[in-house]
């Protein structure tokens, strides 16, 4: 799953997938900006097939969240 | 495919087609971000070097008054976000303050065309309410918005205008799938990945068209794809002719598709089936090249591009077998192929998908060609419903009749090979035996050429007589020219050429075959008496004198040159 993850950070991000570590987030990730994390969102939903919550849309602003959330579904 | 490999593949694409950038520009009164990718890439993978740019939020006027040295428009224009809270506001507000609404809009339509008028191609979203208002019985304001700014729409439209229909985008995925209330609440993006992908896909022809990479050539193979059944196994009686598939591919055709044919199959079974099953739509008339043989397709394909000179990414292919199609698109990928669907009710549809590849822009000529088939429909129908005479009055037929013309032999050939419907006696003749029946002194080769206002039928019809015998040998029309009363007029002909010849009596006969069972009374309809009826073989007899002339007013007969002295 973890490796499924940054597949689709790397290709949404257009970046390499082994730049994306553990701890990526928005603050040291360069092109995760809000349009694209609205389009990371969208793309992990299609993706694992599940639904985000609002919060849980504020909340992924870094990896380990997004796989603890992706994970609790 | 899932959106996160289309930005992967998207991007792997970016900057390799060595082709001048073909720029759209997407306006929008709503967030459409991830339309960029998708449209992009749809267009990439046909070869068009997109790249597009997105207006900011809700500034589609502002927008379009900077937009310079663009290829394309492209118009999201959501009427649920004319202004923020539309949906649940509009039906509260005062009679004015509707009214002001329309018309700001109607004016900022005025805005944004007057705008884009140096724009090559502006597509502009239908206004659509079939979000909000999927539940409202009665007809509301939104409904009446929608309504009212489509027909100004209308009006309003250019050569360079072209206005989608993004109803049956939303309808082909369900309102369901098309759209995302939870982030058209929380950002104003009110459409999901799914639907720019089934949009994007649905508007693409228009691209292509404007990029020069419009299909051309439509090929089908035959068996189990233009009829059911194998020709070679089930035999001619025994195909079932796909109408639909084949109408809608004349109809094709008709705006200037190439249509050919690429099967292995024995060349003259497959070219009997066109020129003589009844139930065949396609014909000589609308395939212009055919690779009947047994040389494998992807060679045929290939001389198909070579003969019409197009490149090999005109052509679509259609064939029902698995193996060939794969075969196809691994060696010649630029061909666009589809497969016979396994359920045969899909076909049709399936035809109207691939109908949309070769997406024709100059709409004032389809429209043209639209009209006359229309025309041709309601003059069958006249037709059937019993004014029968005002049709054929307006047809301006006439029948041009040689006798015993040397330059005709191969045509006469043909025809008494041919002709099944409309053969009293379906005696097969080669072109020796009707030369040797031109010459010799006691046989009379009457053919009859047919023309009416629309054009040429060629030569069509045909009787050899046997002077000695004073018989009817061969009588056959060619099913082309048949329902319109030649047949009678062609006998008045016979007859008078008989009365000529000085014979009293004339004889005929009516062979019964598994074809020509309309003509099975025909004698008996012009007068004749049977004499005799053995197995499938009829015998008629008529005193010359009693025939009664048809005279029909309303087919012309030309001057026709009689050359009995051999």
């Amino acid at each position: 799953m973890e490796d499924r993850i940054k597949q689709v950070m790397s290709d949404v991000f257009n970046i390499d997938v082994n730049s994306i570590n553990n701890d990526a987030s928005t603050s040291n990730t360069e092109s995760w900006d809000s349009l694209k994390h609205m389009n990371l969102i969208i793309a992990l939903e299609e993706e694992f097939n599940i639904e985000f919550t609002d919060e849980e849309i504020i909340d992924s602003m870094n990896y380990a969240l997004i796989l603890n959330i992706i994970e609790a579904k | 495919m899932k959106y996160s490999e289309i930005i992967k593949l998207n991007n792997e694409l970016e900057g390799g087609i060595n082709l001048p950038e073909y720029k759209i520009f997407i306006l929008s009164n709503i967030m459409v971000h991830q339309s960029k990718d998708i449209c992009e890439y749809l267009l990439r993978v046909e070869g068009v070097n997109a790249s597009v740019l997105l207006g900011e939020y809700d500034n589609v006027v502002q927008d379009s008054a900077k937009l310079q040295n663009v290829n394309a428009v492209v118009i999201f224009w959501e009427v649920c976000n004319f202004f923020d809270g539309l949906q649940y506001k509009i039906n509260t507000l005062s009679k004015t303050e509707f009214q002001n609404i329309i018309e700001k809009i109607k004016l900022e339509i005025d805005l944004v065309f007057n705008n884009l008028n140096k724009i090559p191609l502006v597509l502009v979203n239908k206004f659509s309410s079939l979000v909000f208002n999927q539940f409202g019985l009665s007809s509301n304001r939104i409904n009446k918005l929608e309504k009212d700014l489509n027909l100004y729409l209308e009006g309003r439209i250019n050569a360079n205008i072209k206005i989608i229909d993004i109803d049956k985008v939303i309808s082909k995925l369900s309102i369901k799938s098309s759209v995302d209330l939870r982030y058209y609440y929380s950002s104003k993006t009110l459409y999901s990945v799914e639907f720019y992908k089934v949009y994007f896909e649905h508007i693409k022809p228009i691209f292509l068209s404007a990029t020069g990479k419009i299909k051309k050539v439509l090929i089908f193979d035959c068996d189990n794809t233009l009829w059911k059944g194998v020709l070679g196994e089930d035999g001619f009686d025994h195909i079932k002719i796909y109408q639909e598939v084949q109408y809608l591919a004349l109809e094709l055709s008709k705006q200037g598709v190439i249509i050919g044919l690429c099967s292995k199959n024995n060349p003259e079974d497959v070219d009997k089936v066109l020129s003589n099953h009844p139930d065949m739509i396609l014909g000589d008339d609308n395939i212009v090249i055919k690779k009947v043989n047994w040389n494998d397709k992807v060679s045929n394909l290939k001389s198909i591009a070579q003969d019409l000179n197009v490149g090999l990414d005109s052509l679509v292919f259609v064939d029902d077998s698995s193996f060939e199609i794969e075969l196809i698109r691994s060696l010649l990928p630029e061909v666009k192929c589809f497969q016979v669907p396994v359920k045969e009710f899909e076909y049709g549809l399936m035809m109207r998908e691939l109908s949309n590849l070769f997406y024709n822009p100059s709409r004032t000529k389809e429209d043209v060609q639209k009209v006359q088939i229309y025309k041709d429909q309601i003059q069958r129908s006249n037709y059937k419903s019993g004014s029968i005479k005002d049709y054929l009055t307006s047809l301006g037929l006439i029948i041009t009749v040689r006798i015993d013309d040397l330059t005709q032999v191969s045509r006469i050939a043909q025809l008494t090979q041919k002709t099944n419907q409309f053969n009293l006696t379906t005696k097969r003749y080669t072109e020796n035996d009707i030369e040797a029946f031109i010459k010799e002194k006691d046989k009379a080769v009457i053919s009859i050429n047919i023309h009416d206002k629309f054009g040429d039928y060629g030569l069509t019809g045909l009787a050899i007589l046997d002077n000695a015998e004073s018989m009817i040998d061969t009588l056959l029309l060619s099913c082309r020219v048949l329902g319109r009363d030649i047949e009678y007029s062609f006998m008045d002909i016979i007859m008078s050429i008989v009365k000529n010849k000085g014979n009293s009596e004339l004889r005929s006969q009516y062979i019964k075959t598994n074809r020509n069972q309309q003509v099975v009374d025909f004698y008996d309809r012009i007068g004749f008496s049977k004499t005799d009826e053995i197995n499938d073989n009829s015998q008629y007899n008529l005193v010359v004198d009693n025939y009664k002339t048809r005279d029909i007013k309303y087919i012309e007969v030309k001057k026709w040159k009689i050359e009995l002295n051999k």
